[in-house]
């Protein structure tokens, strides 16, 4: 209290001020109606929000843990790093929510209380922090995702015996992360049109690579859903396709196999499609 | 007199390798630094084992479980003939509670691994259909007991050599043996006569097949009826093997090239 009365002493008159309260005569009820209105409902505001943050804090904590996102970013490196300080992943985001009700608290304490020397600054500082705010958490949700995905595809790809494809887990992660990053660093309004022609562009790449590279898988599984939606041939049939004659043995979503006497073709379905099927009858 | 390790011990003396049926990793551990080599057989390798043999049913018959272990480690190269084999492994429960030495030699060879591996579908197709089989051999259709054939591989040549009793009921559609479906399927499944064609894949191309094979040269036990008879001898005319549940003894049978390769009885699952 002594505190805050020493605050109020420092502000000195404050313009508004009524000249009523300032005449009082004893000591501390001089102190007590000295303190103007609006000051009381600034620490009023004060207090709601910090235990208004703290509600947040462990309701967001509690939340999170019920919807099962320990489980889920289980085993990413974000959560292990964070683990060794101590913490948790989802201790940070109930804290940062925390930290920024009470953040908004002071903001709005401040303003209600009408401290003129600091406005300009507040005023500022009041369209920043939830700008901040959303742009941490957008950051912190991309790291644990890009980690998550990580492992999410390191696993996928465990049974390919292939050394390059340890690079494919580590892509996607960056990815993601790159991702979060523009969104976050957009947030706070740093300028990020040239990251994002980047992105565009390393889309753009991925996007034509991929459409090249499976052009004609594909066109065969588009061939195949017909062929096997309407099955104009079906597994037993003897069928001659470009060229080739033989006793169908299976059709899949991407090839047709035929077998003759000793030799199976297994032929892409665009190919079943663009030459015709000849169905041979006895 | 000396301890029971004293008088057990050339049991497992100088054992050429060591076959770990289903062990706990810890156990396995335990096998790190042994002379001889160690070899994993279990449903999934789960201790990260360098030799691994997947084993595809949890054969209850624990002379199958070795023969097919012995088999999948001679077919890996862990194993050669003449090889004193020691095998660890749990009959009553889980834990294993076993040591069986087997002599390596010709007569082990009956071809459970092959017929898994080797054949034409693919190894979860043939697990499957075994599951399905044994499944209605134990539900039966209202308490009594059913038969079934399956012919799983070679899907098309089979088709040639067997026509169709009635309207296939899988025509146009897409189910695969494995799929859930299947489960809920499995009574309807007791109804129909004749053989289930399966594909390579899995895919169950027909039901109501009437099988044409060429009977000649099938040696199959006597006493075993007409169904055992054709799914022996479509196995020796293509590269299909089949597999048949007994309506009157209930066990389960594997055929494969005409001969019969492995009898499981359902009730033990």
């Amino acid at each position: 209290m002594t505190g805050l009365a020493a605050y109020v002493a420092f502000l000195g008159p404050v313009p508004g001020d009524s000249p009523a309260t300032t005449t009082a005569t004893s000591a501390v009820p001089d102190v007590l109606t000295g303190v103007p209105e609006r000051l009381w409902i600034a620490l009023f505001v004060l207090v709601v929000g910090v235990v208004s943050a703290v509600i947040v804090g462990v309701l967001s904590r509690r939340l999170l843990t019920r919807a099962g996102v320990p489980e889920a970013i289980e085993g990413t490196a974000f959560e292990r790093t964070v683990r060794e300080f101590d913490t948790s992943t989802v201790a940070i985001i109930a804290k940062l929510s925390a930290y920024f009700i009470v953040a908004v608290a002071i903001v709005v304490a401040l303003t209600v209380a009408e401290v003129e020397f600091v406005d300009r600054f507040w005023e500022n500082a009041a369209t920043f922090v939830p700008r901040l705010f959303v742009a941490l958490l957008v950051f912190i949700i991309g790291v644990v995702v890009g980690d998550k995905a990580e492992l999410l595809v390191a696993e996928r790809l465990r049974g390919v015996k292939l050394p390059e494809v340890g690079l494919l887990p580590t892509i996607v992660k960056y990815s993601i992360v790159y991702v979060a990053a523009l969104l976050a660093l957009g947030q706070v309004g740093v300028e990020t049109l040239a990251l994002i022609i980047l992105l565009a562009a390393y889309a753009l790449a991925v996007v034509v690579l991929f459409a090249l590279a499976t052009k004609d898988l594909l066109a065969a599984a588009a061939a195949g859903l017909f062929l096997l939606l309407r099955q104009p041939y079906g597994i037993g049939d003897e069928v001659r396709v470009a060229g080739q004659r033989g006793i169908v043995q299976e059709v899949d979503l991407f090839v047709t196999r035929i077998e003759t006497d000793g030799e199976e073709h297994i032929l892409p379905n665009h190919a079943v499609f663009r030459d015709g099927i000849v169905r041979i009858r006895e | 007199m000396g301890s029971l390790t004293d008088q057990l011990g050339d049991l497992v003396e100088d054992a050429d390798v060591v076959l770990l049926f289903s062990p706990t990793a810890s156990f396995y551990n335990r096998f790190e630094g042994t002379d001889s080599p160690v070899a994993v057989v279990a449903a999934e390798n789960a201790v990260d084992a360098e030799e691994f043999v997947e084993l595809p049913l949890p054969f209850e018959n624990v002379r199958d479980r070795i023969r097919f272990g012995i088999e999948g480690a001679m077919d890996a190269d862990v194993v050669d003939e003449g090889d004193e084999v020691v095998c660890v492994i749990s009959i009553f429960g889980d834990a294993i509670d076993s040591v069986v030495r087997v002599s390596v030699d010709s007569t082990i060879h009956t071809g459970i691994y092959d017929l898994f591996v080797n054949s034409r579908a693919d190894p979860g197709v043939i697990r499957d259909v075994f599951e399905v089989a044994i499944e209605l051999g134990q539900k039966g259709q209202k308490g009594k007991p059913v038969g079934a054939l399956f012919v799983v591989g070679d899907a098309g040549k089979v088709m040639n050599k067997s026509r169709s009793l009635s309207y296939n009921p899988f025509e146009k559609s897409h189910v695969h043996v494995g799929d859930p479906i299947v489960n809920v399927m499995l009574k309807e499944f007791s109804r129909l006569d004749g053989a289930f064609i399966v594909s390579d894949s899995g895919k169950i191309v027909s039901a109501y097949r009437y099988l044409e094979p060429a009977a000649e040269g099938v040696d199959i036990p006597k006493g075993l009826g007409a169904r055992h008879m054709a799914g022996g001898a479509i196995t020796r005319d293509t590269n299909a093997i089949a597999i048949v549940l007994s309506e009157s003894d209930g066990l389960v049978r594997a055929f494969k090239g005409g001969t019969l390769i492995l009898e499981v009885d359902p009730e033990e699952y």
